[in-house]
């Protein structure tokens, strides 16, 4: 019965190390998750990737041209509506070449 | 003669017998009669009750991106009667913590048994101080908050104070729910501080504050600052404000005030710069209340959409003389007309056939005199006097949006409130929240209410588009959209109220495309630009902004809406 109460105090006392060990370990990964977190919400920041870019040569375009195209499901698109998607993507293409 | 000894052995028995007797009567008062209140006293002594802060939450952008997060730090603290050598000390640490030497010495010499040497400092110079193990110097581990992207919508999201206490903006409105619950740890401590084994440890665990996810997309918001800060370096002017708003949702997408500051380092900047004058500084908005005295005389049938009136350049109200901003001759106008050139004139006679009872109606119905509702610190109702107040004066001008103010804010909603078919929606910022573990609730919808009939909201769009196609607000056109909107030269009042600054404005363009179902609507306001003309100064700022919403928001043209032939001026 002593050897049982020992054996079982010995147990006890392991878990209880792991268990420390464990929460040391999960404060230095929080730890590391939050400085992760802020080093990537800063180098994420629109300034600094605006500066990255303007350091590198880049800009902004002066125009952009979405298209637009009908959904799959619209109704019956009014009269030239197709000629003038026609159109657009030209003009687009011509300014793209 | 000596006693017997008999006697004398009985005379100890007793002393001793009462001795003990004490002893057991004492035994019995401390084990039995006191034992309870003694125990505690002993617990008390050895129990330590300390507060678990809680994590303060994040501010997010609407794609859930950090304005502002809380990090790990150290606060720095010494104990001044363990510092051996107070000078050698402060010379080891003053470079590591960049202190000065003077600075620190006469803290580690003081009468005290805590002082603060540096607080929130990063893990990197703890870590190198704790390695020196200087003797009476400590450490307390904190949060720090930190807004990664600098100043971005600072004023918006605010700051928080040392101590993690929301100071303005978001941070502050949101305080409580930001901040979380403290916990508490209760345990059995020895007399040298450490912990008992097998002693009492209870610990209530703290709650961590929810994150907020406000509707700001922080991509668009640096465009908008962006383009306000060079709109106000070119136009010379003092600052300037932009908000752009979902006309549907009610959400705003970019909100900025120039100057701002760094909300890293708010007490390096000017306290007039942390306000967010979009939300707390009213302005006399000048033309762009023009829309108001229009939505008004459309609504109640004031004057038939094709009718003309004869506009003068100026006329008499009372005993003052108010003119247009550029004389010339009576000219017969539309009210689509008197919109797009901006005619006060025209605005007044519109605003004498309505009246000042149904004028002042709509402009409370407009939401103008009261606040938005949307919740923010500080945020200014704007000031319009009660009708019965009003002289024939007050009608005249609050027609072309003089003799009132209003904020950016309210300003953009009356023009969301067009662009949306007539329904005011309740501007917001915030578009949720996610509780600590990881629930997201999403905000309230915003409240509603009808102004004015669609058909009118239709018809007054028309003429902001107009305005834009023919009329005073050209330099807002964007090749293949519809662009609605109207400009604003508002005169600043002096400061006694005696009249107005002759060369100092406010310029504004308020505006939404496409004219015919609306995405977005932007207010662009610059203060006192070395032009006077909104037009000139503020159009191009707004033209910037929507051009980068397209891209941003994928916005197609549209059909572009008929304009009304008949709002051409007759020759």
């Amino acid at each position: 019965m002593i050897l049982g109460l020992v054996s079982l105090n010995a147990l006890l006392a392991q878990r209880s190390f792991r268990i420390d060990d464990l929460r040391g370990r999960i404060a230095v990964l929080s730890q590391e998750q939050l400085e992760l977190r802020h080093e990537q919400a800063t180098l994420s920041a629109p300034g600094r990737i605006a500066e990255w870019a303007h350091r590198h040569g880049m800009r902004l375009p002066d125009d952009i041209r979405s298209l637009h195209m009908p959904s799959k499901g619209a109704t019956a698109a009014p009269a030239g509506a197709a000629d003038l998607d026609l159109k657009t993507l030209k003009e687009a293409l011509e300014a793209v070449t | 003669m000596s006693r017997p000894p008999i006697r004398r052995l009985v005379g100890l028995f007793c002393c001793l017998s009462l001795a003990f007797g004490t002893i057991v009567v004492r035994l019995v008062v401390l084990q039995v009669n006191q034992a309870g209140a003694l125990q505690t006293r002993a617990l008390d002594q050895r129990l330590r009750e300390v507060e678990l802060p809680a994590w303060r939450g994040e501010i997010l952008d609407r794609s859930r991106e950090p304005f502002a997060l809380s990090i790990e730090a150290r606060d720095v603290y010494a104990d001044p009667r363990f510092v051996d050598d107070p000078w050698n000390t402060a010379v080891t640490i003053a470079p590591i913590l960049g202190i000065e030497v003077g600075d620190l010495l006469p803290k580690l010499t003081a009468e005290t048994t805590f002082v603060y040497l540096a607080r929130q400092v990063g893990l990197d110079v703890a870590g190198r101080l704790e390695a020196l193990n200087l003797p009476g110097i400590g450490f307390l581990a904190v949060s720090k908050r930190v807004y990664p992207a600098g100043p971005l919508a600072p004023q918006v999201v605010g700051f928080a104070n040392i101590d993690g206490v929301g100071i303005s903006g978001l941070e502050l409105q949101y305080q409580s729910l930001l901040a979380g619950k403290p916990g508490e740890r209760t345990q059995e401590l020895a007399e040298d501080g450490r912990s008992i084994a097998g002693g009492i440890h209870v610990e209530i665990p703290p709650v961590p504050g929810s994150d907020l996810v406000c509707t700001i997309d922080r991509y668009f918001q640096y465009q908008v600052q962006a383009a306000l800060e060079e709109a106000v370096r070119q136009n010379h002017a003092l600052g300037g404000t932009v908000v752009v708003m979902d006309p549907q949702t009610g959400e705003i997408l970019a909100m900025a005030s120039y100057p701002w500051f760094d909300p890293n380092a708010p007490g390096d900047a000017r306290p007039a710069t942390w306000r967010n004058k979009a939300i707390t500084d009213a302005w006399e908005p000048g033309s762009v209340n023009k829309v108001i005295t229009a939505a008004a005389a459309v609504q109640e049938h004031a004057l038939p959409l094709n009718q003309r009136i004869a506009v003068p350049d100026q006329m008499q109200v009372g005993t003052f003389t108010i003119h247009d901003s550029d004389p010339h001759p009576v000219e017969q106008m539309t009210l689509g007309d008197i919109i797009a050139q901006s005619s006060n004139m025209g605005a007044v006679l519109v605003a004498r056939r309505l009246g000042s009872t149904e004028l002042a109606n709509y402009l409370s119905l407009f939401g103008l005199g009261r606040t938005t509702g949307v919740g923010f610190p500080g945020e200014s109702p704007g000031i319009v006097l009660p009708v019965d107040r009003w002289t024939d004066a007050s009608l005249a001008t609050i027609a072309y949006g003089q003799g009132i103010s209003v904020t950016p804010l309210q300003m953009i909603s009356v023009y969301a409130t067009i662009a949306n078919g007539g329904e005011w929606v309740q501007p917001r910022l915030v578009k949720g929240w996610i509780s600590s573990d990881g629930t997201y609730h999403p905000a309230p919808a915003s409240q509603t209410r009808r102004v004015v009939s669609e058909e009118t909201a239709h018809m007054v769009t028309r003429m902001l588009a107009y305005a834009v196609q023919a009329g005073t607000g050209t330099a807002a056109q964007i090749p293949r959209y519809q662009v609605a909107g109207k400009t604003g030269t508002a005169r600043i009042p002096l400061p006694n109220g005696s009249g107005y600054f002759t060369d100092r404005s406010i310029a504004s363009f308020i505006g939404f495309l496409p004219a015919s179902a609306p995405r977005v609507v932007i207010a662009a306001i610059l203060d006192r630009p070395a032009t006077v003309y909104g037009g000139i100064a503020a159009a191009p700022l707004f033209r910037q902004i929507a051009r980068y919403a397209i891209e941003r928001l994928s916005i197609a043209p549209g059909r572009s809406l008929r304009l009304p032939p008949h709002a051409l001026p007759v020759p």
